[in-house]
């Protein structure tokens, strides 16, 4: 399951997701021409604390459903593609369903911590062209498992 | 149209689901000397609230003869799921056909584990059925005597486990239930199994 700090998550099988994005890295990342830009930067993810990652991976699994996967449709995409987006999608929908980020006054300086981290990354999708941020964050997903797989145990 | 025959589009869509492997049915449309084929497709719930218009062909059903689609490796995720069907003909095709309610995999029916467990020597050893990559398996095995302890332990089917080394003349049992973390869900307790092995008990 994993576990963000109080959040808890569990019928997501974090394996399902990793092959379900590995049957397309390649043919995604070959795409993205920009390689001096990074989306997902340290700044992002670096030393998120327990309590900071409830708010921080909504907000970012919220951004990947509602703009990238949903606008990745509107691009001709491969079969294979439709497929790994519909995997993983699917299970951020069941994981955002879960997280119930904590909204009590004494919490508000960590999730503005949280959201500050959110910005950095949304501001660095917004800089790219719409087409070339799609690609390149789709492409990322990988360092996005990568960070979520810290809070998941087996 | 004068003299066209209209594809009917397929009946009786349902979808049995056990130890997560799910199966969708349908009644077969009926030409005589033609052969149907059938185009399955599935959207999970994202893609029914995020992007409606969008529905992915199955992975092994697109085109098929059988009037059946093994559509598992396509729900891979435990939310419902819309699936539909239509049939092909030549150049004709029927309208879609969608299966009644959505499906969700929590709702596969899981068996209890068919086991076999041995002695080789005085090893107690079990072997469990290979259900997939989705199932563990709660092994709970004991020393047939009074106030016995009972030992637990999580396993992967498909190879044979060594339990426990066993005392000569003492008798041990074993059962198992199913677990799919994937939607938190276990079956029931198999049949327990018992072995004993011969020759004098040491004395306590």
């Amino acid at each position: 399951e994993f576990r963000f700090g109080p959040c808890r998550v569990e019928n997501v099988i974090l394996l399902e997701l990793w092959e379900a994005f590995r049957a397309v890295k390649d043919s995604v990342q070959t795409q993205d021409n920009i390689t001096s830009v990074r989306l997902l930067k340290p700044e992002v993810l670096h030393d998120v604390s327990d309590a900071e990652s409830c708010y921080l991976v909504h907000s970012l699994l919220k951004f990947y459903l509602n703009t990238v996967f949903k606008n990745y449709h509107n691009k001709r995409v491969e079969f294979k593609i439709l497929k790994s987006i519909s995997t993983l999608a699917n299970n951020f929908i069941v994981i955002t369903s879960k997280l119930r980020p904590c909204v009590k006054n004494d919490m508000l300086s960590i999730y503005k911590s949280a959201h500050r981290r959110f910005l950095l990354f949304k501001r660095a999708f917004k800089q790219l062209d719409t087409e070339a941020a799609l690609t390149k964050a789709f492409g990322e997903v990988d360092i996005l498992l990568t960070w979520m797989e810290k809070f998941y145990h087996y | 149209p004068d003299g066209v025959v209209v594809l009917p589009a397929p009946q009786n869509l349902s979808i049995q689901s056990a130890n997560m492997k799910h199966l969708l049915t349908w009644s077969p449309v009926i030409m005589p000397g033609e052969t149907v084929f059938y185009s399955v497709e599935y959207q999970g719930e994202y893609e029914s609230l995020y992007t409606s218009h969008i529905w992915i062909p199955s992975s092994w059903c697109s085109p098929t003869k059988g009037p059946e689609c093994d559509v598992t490796d396509d729900i891979t995720a435990t939310v419902p799921y819309n699936l539909r069907v239509r049939a092909t003909l030549g150049s004709q095709t029927s309208a879609w056909s969608t299966l009644e309610h959505p499906f969700n995999r929590n709702s596969t029916v899981l068996t209890p584990p068919r086991m076999e467990v041995t002695k080789d020597g005085l090893h107690l050893v079990i072997e469990l059925e290979d259900l997939g990559p989705h199932f563990e398996f709660l092994v709970v095995y004991w020393r047939e005597e009074p106030g016995a302890k009972e030992h637990v332990k999580v396993m992967t089917g498909g190879l044979p486990v060594h339990l426990e080394t066993m005392e000569p003349g003492a008798m041990y049992c074993v059962k198992a239930e199913a677990l799919v973390k994937a939607i938190g869900k276990h079956s029931a307790f198999n049949q327990a199994e018992c072995v004993e092995v011969q020759g004098e008990s040491l004395p306590l």
